[in-house]
């Protein structure tokens, strides 16, 4: 489910994660909130900064809304960085986290995750289309369109864990992927909702699909993932469960509920989560690109790929907007122009339909380990499928309904008004997707796993990534939704 | 536990034979997860998705 918010060595409070997930809520629910009351035309939130693609550097920030132009770009910028401080600050002082450390951190992290973004917007990296690299004046370009501005996040983030483990050190207060997709990913509700208040057919027939990725992860990858790795590496039903979880579910969360509920010590999953986190970052560089390759023509299969393939929240939903960018930017270039949104909704609906599960997963491997294996007094109870689920999916599934409900149900004067509403939610997602990639790379430190001597775990991912998780998810993703493209731009 | 005892542990722990009701866990997901994706591929084939 989610990703790791701790190095191999760190240790965990896993009561935290509970408190993480209603915090994610409720800062989710203050952006989307605040967003709406745009619908009344006071605009609470139009200060905050947006990125264009640019060659001049000085034209690149804006501030969303028209009524703030008065900011700037720079003004826009610092609002942002304040706004998101003051909030989070306050998040992580609820969560027992030293405030000081954390706002000193979270500068330097916004800084650069920023600083990122804005160099993934530059002309040269981003313009996609021979009309965008004329209007720039360009020979070539990378055409990575600006959410390439991710990779850039990743790879600082990545430079910095291996290079200045001293600096990612310094950091780590505020780096907390886990928080900042969650948060995002109550956000997207309101994106993903009048993305589908387009074509209401096409979104329930998206969900009607979201039961095979729960299928796939829990029934197909677990079992066979967990036969290779007792069967064919020897390991040992401890580390199995949770290198089972983490590979075929969704990391730390998956490991960590399922090594709970087997009763496994806790450096267990959190070792297992460490790896999924790594192989993560491998798969968001990799993946995307080769779906835009070989998948260009099929983009919902590409979408539902992506999400069943990457095994963390916050790189499968991230991984799924990069993919949704390189497929329209390729579309785009032979003249066929998607609607945006239909890509990572698909991504989305196939990752949150396998999250709501782990609760339960958790409880049946409970169940068995203390009535047949490790028998004992202290037996799993089915409360804990309450405790182990992912709180934050209840926001994102609140944002979704309430939107739709303001899209289809309410007047149309509302429902005219809701998408510049959910596009000013929608900045701050793409905010909080900036400092989850960051984040992500800061806490990848490969050299220090290598190290710690992890080869024969790295062996099982390896063996079921390859040999198995990405090529059934593929074969899976293909039967479901091949020859269904997203609806075009009118 | 420090981290060269897990790195010990991983490389030096004795194998543990896979008991029935493992056995019994990992057919049983099989044979459910295929059986129902045959049934969702049906549903996929009678009901595709609308546009």
């Amino acid at each position: 489910m989610s990703d790791l918010a701790v190095k191999v060595s760190e240790p965990i409070a896993l009561k935290a994660r509970l408190n993480e997930d209603w915090l994610a809520v409720v800062i989710g629910l203050a952006v989307f909130g605040l967003a709406l009351v745009s619908i009344s035309g006071a605009d609470l939130l139009g200060w905050a900064v947006t990125t264009s693609v640019y060659t001049d550097l000085a034209q690149a920030l804006n501030p969303f809304a028209k009524a703030y132009a008065w900011l700037g770009g720079g003004g826009a910028l610092v609002a942002t960085y304040a706004a998101l401080l003051v909030v989070l600050s306050l998040g992580v002082s609820t969560l027992g986290g030293d405030v000081r450390k954390f706002a000193i951190a979270f500068t330097a992290v916004f800084a650069i995750a920023y600083a990122s973004w804005i160099l993934g917007s530059y002309a040269y990296i981003a313009a996609v289309t021979p009309a965008e690299q004329q209007k720039f004046g360009l020979a070539w370009s990378l055409k990575l369109t600006n959410e390439g501005g991710f990779i850039v996040a990743l790879l600082s983030g990545l430079v910095i864990a291996n290079f200045f483990p001293r600096l990612a050190d310094w950091l780590k207060e505020a780096i907390r992927p886990e928080l900042y997709i969650k948060i995002a990913i109550v956000i997207l509700g309101a994106t993903v909702a009048v993305t589908a208040a387009g074509r209401l057919n096409l979104a329930s027939s998206l969900l009607l699909r979201g039961a095979a990725a729960i299928v796939e992860a829990y029934l197909i990858y677990w079992a066979v993932i967990y036969y290779i790795s007792r069967k064919w590496f020897g390991f040992s039903r401890e580390w199995s469960v949770p290198l089972a979880s983490g590979i075929s579910i969704c990391g730390v969360a998956a490991a960590i509920a399922t090594g709970g509920a087997i009763r496994a010590r806790p450096a267990v999953p959190i070792l297992v989560s460490s790896l999924v986190v790594v192989f993560a970052v491998v798969e968001v560089l990799i993946l995307p690109f080769l779906a835009q390759t070989f998948l260009w023509q099929e983009p919902l299969v590409a979408g539902a790929w992506i999400g069943l393939a990457i095994k963390t929240d916050g790189a499968a939903v991230a991984g799924g907007g990069i993919t949704e960018s390189l497929i329209m930017a390729k579309a785009a270039a032979e003249g066929i122009k998607y609607q945006p949104g239909w890509i990572l909704a698909t991504t989305t609906t196939v990752k949150i339909f396998i999250d709501i599960f782990i609760g339960v997963w958790a409880f049946i491997l409970g169940y068995i380990w203390t009535n047949h294996i490790d028998k004992g007094p202290d037996k799993a109870k089915p409360a804990e499928i309450w405790q182990r689920f992912p709180k934050f999916i209840l926001g994102f599934l609140f944002v979704f309904a309430v939107s739709l409900w303001l899209a289809v149900g309410s007047t149309p004067e509302i429902a005219k008004a809701l998408p510049v509403a959910a596009g000013e939610a929608n900045i701050f997602r793409v905010i909080f997707f900036i400092l989850t990639f960051f984040s992500i790379g800061v806490m990848s430190d490969f050299r220090k796993l290598w190290q710690q001597g992890f080869g024969k775990l790295a062996a099982v991912y390896f063996v079921s990534l390859f040999g198995f998780v990405i090529w059934v998810g593929l074969l899976i993703s293909w039967l479901f939704f091949s020859g269904f493209k997203p609806p075009l731009v009118s | 536990m420090s981290q060269p005892d897990l790195k010990n542990e991983i490389n030096a722990a004795a194998v543990e034979p896979l008991l029935p009701i493992e056995k019994k866990l990992i057919g049983w997901s099989l044979g459910l997860g295929i059986g129902l994706l045959i049934i969702l591929i049906g549903i996929n084939h009678f009901f595709p998705i609308k546009l």
